[in-house]
């Protein structure tokens, strides 16, 4: 692990210290919250950085570190359910497609050309509408509107290495397609994948964000960062820390998955 | 003249280069000196890693950034190119030292005409002269490297033409300034045998038209014994050995110069087994090709030959010529469209040419032996049984089971092509269609290669067809050869007949170009 960790480069380890900060902040928020995220205080509304609340509170007075710590679960729940959806049907589709080429990859890369055409958070606009909202929705909905992306990337690596010598040697040896496909091919893939994982995981955390803030995804009284900046907007002037604590966080949120994303780039540094 | 050529016009002394890479070995040239005088051709051979090409580069102040000079010093006439500030440098790059690459694929930009590339140091070292005279100049230099076509080819991009026609581009564009050097990385090792000395000769007449000194770097001794006046012999970084070409050729000192002069092949030749084996598989007026989009491209015309049990079959001819294709089409992974293909007791396995590209850079080599043996079928009660088939074929290969638990990455190009053998030969194949299996090695390891196939004729009785561009390489294993160009068999026989008494002119061309 220390050698493993050593070995990567300088954007890599940043990345990795800020996203194993927003972990343990979640562990925490798993163990101990000092008040309970939804509970509202009528006394305390809107309140600066103090020692009861050591970041303030909000419109309802809950405990803006309390609902943090949920916000930053939920956040990384639905972000890495996103990416996990997307990943696996994507790199399915992506391996068929390149691999066999042919009239399937036509069709489905045709599929995947048109979901493209819209905007993630467009479609997964569309998929809430017809479906209704709440985490679980809002993880299906941009799971399926990430499976383009990771389809594309996929097939364009399969593209390449189906044409390399060790496949026609496989091939020579009488193995099947599917093991060629997920046993011989795909581990060659796995640095161009992380990588779009991990951007991956960063756009879905934006689009969740963009998602509760327009009031379509994490429903109140839950918690998401995505939320919280959507509540504070109305109260921007008079108590700003309440918009720019759940914005920071989301914005290191992003910064370490991007650090860690480009440093595992094979061409990174 | 005379005390003119005894100037020395390009000095390098103590020169010492790391890699800035600490994984790296620190220093990768050792006190390298090197005098040119005008005029002259001096050949830098070594293995690939030995420095050469980076010595070379250094000279010409295009070193990666992720190598550096540590010491030494580099004289131009009487400028000191390490310590001069980058104006003077870009100063003298293209305009009195110029290089060509290996790859003339990737060393022209695919966007842009020829003309405007081979303009380019023109345009920005002497901005006074018009369009009408550069266009004028890079016509004559485009000529004067042997492109009669001139006119056309200047107006054309880089895929428009082929890989010996993009090199003397190069070498035009290289020359267009009039530099007083000429450093060539490997000029001719991406390019056909035939075409290559045609590069040869092109080089020998600039340097005689026009007395461009040339620093001639390749790791093919044949050619640098043609062409080169003084050869400087590098091993890890250091010179080993520096001479007179002749005297070095002849009388080598150094014990690492006459291991490589040794490994030189086509000399020697072990008398052929003649056999009256079975005809394990016989082709018969074979045509196959590709299909693309609707249209066909056929590729072989007409094939008839046939492989005995145990023989060493050669096949030799240019980069396009479909032996490939015709390995591929034997081992079924195309389908003929007319003729026959017979096959008795035919358990074939193939060896590929880049070990690089024929091993799976994700797994270990026991995972890829294992895969290879059981075709992806694992089954956990025969692991005992697979582990064993596994070390035995590496001990084949002279391979220790240590290198069981290592990647390709950790292994050299040597070993990976062992594995790459051992791959084959694991699932007891009684003929191995060996494709180009030692052209992307170097000198001493295809020795150590030829060796191994020969042995595995000789004690395991395994028939090997053996594409080949090198004739002596094929010279020097095989009973029979055929010759292809263009998709035909020209020529066929033993090797013998064929070598000393060829039918066809182009089989003369082959066999003048490879120098046997």
């Amino acid at each position: 692990m220390r050698e493993w960790f050593a070995n990567r480069n300088r954007l890599f380890r940043a990345g990795f210290v800020i996203t194993a900060l927003m972990f343990l902040l979640v562990l925490i928020g798993l163990v101990y919250t000092p008040y309970s995220p939804t509970a509202m205080d009528e006394g305390a509304k809107l309140m600066g950085f103090s020692l009861r609340h050591p970041l303030g509170t909000d419109h309802l007075g809950r405990d803006v570190y309390s609902r943090l710590l949920m916000g930053i679960r939920t956040t990384m729940l639905i972000a890495l359910g996103t990416v996990s959806i997307g990943a696996l049907v994507g790199s399915v589709i992506g391996a068929i497609c390149g691999y066999f080429g042919g009239i399937p990859d036509e069709l489905l890369m045709r599929v995947m050309d048109a979901m493209f055409a819209f905007p993630s958070i467009l479609l997964a606009l569309v998929f809430v509408s017809l479906f209704g909202s709440g985490r679980y929705h809002v993880i299906a909905a941009l799971g399926i509107a990430f499976v383009p992306s990771f389809a594309r990337t996929v097939r364009g690596e399969f593209l390449r290495e189906k044409n390399r010598d060790y496949v026609t040697s496989a091939v020579l040896h009488g193995i099947g397609p599917i093991r060629i496909m997920f046993f011989h091919i795909m581990p060659n893939t796995r640095d161009v994948l992380l990588s779009s994982v991990l951007i991956g995981f960063n756009n879905a955390v934006l689009a969740e964000a963009g998602l509760s803030f327009l009031g379509i995804g994490v429903q109140p009284p839950d918690a998401s960062l995505g939320r919280m900046l959507s509540e504070s907007q109305q109260y921007l002037f008079k108590a700003p820390m309440t918009a720019f604590v759940p914005g920071f966080v989301l914005v290191l949120m992003i910064l370490g998955f991007s650090l860690m994303g480009e440093g595992v780039r094979p061409d990174g540094e | 003249m005379g005390n003119e050529q005894k100037r020395p016009l390009l000095q390098v002394e103590d020169l010492q280069i790391e890699f800035r890479d600490h994984k790296l070995p620190e220093t990768a040239v050792h006190d390298f000196d090197l005098c040119l005088t005008r005029g002259e051709i001096v050949g830098i051979v070594g293995e690939s890693g030995a420095g050469k090409s980076l010595s070379a580069l250094a000279v010409a102040g295009l070193l990666k950034r992720h190598s550096v000079i540590r010491d030494g010093k580099i004289l131009f006439e009487d400028t000191d190119l390490l310590h001069c500030d980058r104006e003077t440098l870009r100063g003298f790059q293209g305009d009195e030292i110029s290089v060509i690459f290996q790859e003339p694929m990737s060393s022209l930009n695919p966007v842009h005409r020829i003309g405007r590339q081979v303009e380019e140091s023109l345009r920005i070292h002497h901005p006074d002269i018009d369009a009408a005279g550069r266009r004028s100049r890079a016509l004559e230099a485009l000529r004067s490297v042997g492109l009669s076509d001139a006119e056309r080819v200047y107006d054309s991009y880089p895929h428009e033409l082929s890989g010996g026609m993009r090199q003397r581009v190069m070498i035009a564009a290289a020359m267009i300034a009039e530099p007083k050097v000429l450093i060539a990385d490997e000029p001719t090792t991406a390019l056909d045998v035939t075409v290559q000395a045609q590069i040869i000769s092109l080089l020998k007449e600039i340097n005689r038209t026009k007395h461009t000194t040339i620093l001639f770097i390749s790791h093919d001794l044949s050619l640098v014994r043609q062409l080169c006046h003084r050869v400087i012999v590098m091993k890890d970084g250091r010179i080993v050995e520096e001479g007179e070409t002749e005297s070095l050729f002849v009388h080598p000192k150094a014990p690492y110069t006459q291991e490589l002069i040794a490994a030189i092949p086509g000399i020697d030749r072990k008398i052929p087994v003649h056999n009256d084996n079975q005809i394990i598989l016989h082709v018969s007026n074979l045509d196959a090709g590709y299909r693309e989009l609707g249209h066909t491209r056929q590729i072989l015309h007409d094939i008839t030959f046939s492989l005995k049990a145990g023989e060493i079959l050669g096949l030799a001819g240019e980069s396009g010529s479909g032996k490939s294709t015709l390995a591929r089409t034997i081992l079924g992974l195309l389908t003929p469209m007319e003729g026959t293909i017979e096959k008795r007791d035919f358990r074939p396995a193939m060896v590929f040419q880049d070990p690089y590209g024929s091993l799976n850079p994700a797994h270990t080599v026991e995972w890829i032996l294992t895969e290879a043996l059981t075709g992806g079928r694992r089954r956990r009660e025969r692991a005992a049984e697979c582990r064993k088939a596994v070390i035995d074929a590496m001990e084949q290969v002279e391979l220790p089971e240590s290198f069981l638990a290592r990647r390709p990455s950790e292994l050299s190009g040597g070993q990976r092509q062992r594995v790459a053998i051992a791959e084959a030969l694991i699932s007891g194949p009684n003929v191995l269609i060996a494709d180009e299996p030692v052209s992307a090695l170097d000198v001493t390891v295809q020795t150590q290669i030829i060796a191994l196939l020969e042995k595995l004729r000789t004690q395991a009785g395994i028939a090997i067809l053996l594409i080949a561009h090198d004739l002596r390489v094929i010279y020097k294993v095989c009973d029979r050869v055929l010759i292809m160009r263009d998709g035909r068999i020209v020529e066929s026989g033993d090797v013998e007949q064929v070598y000393f008494h060829p039918q066809e002119q182009y089989t003369r061309d082959l066999l003048r170009a490879a120098g046997v």
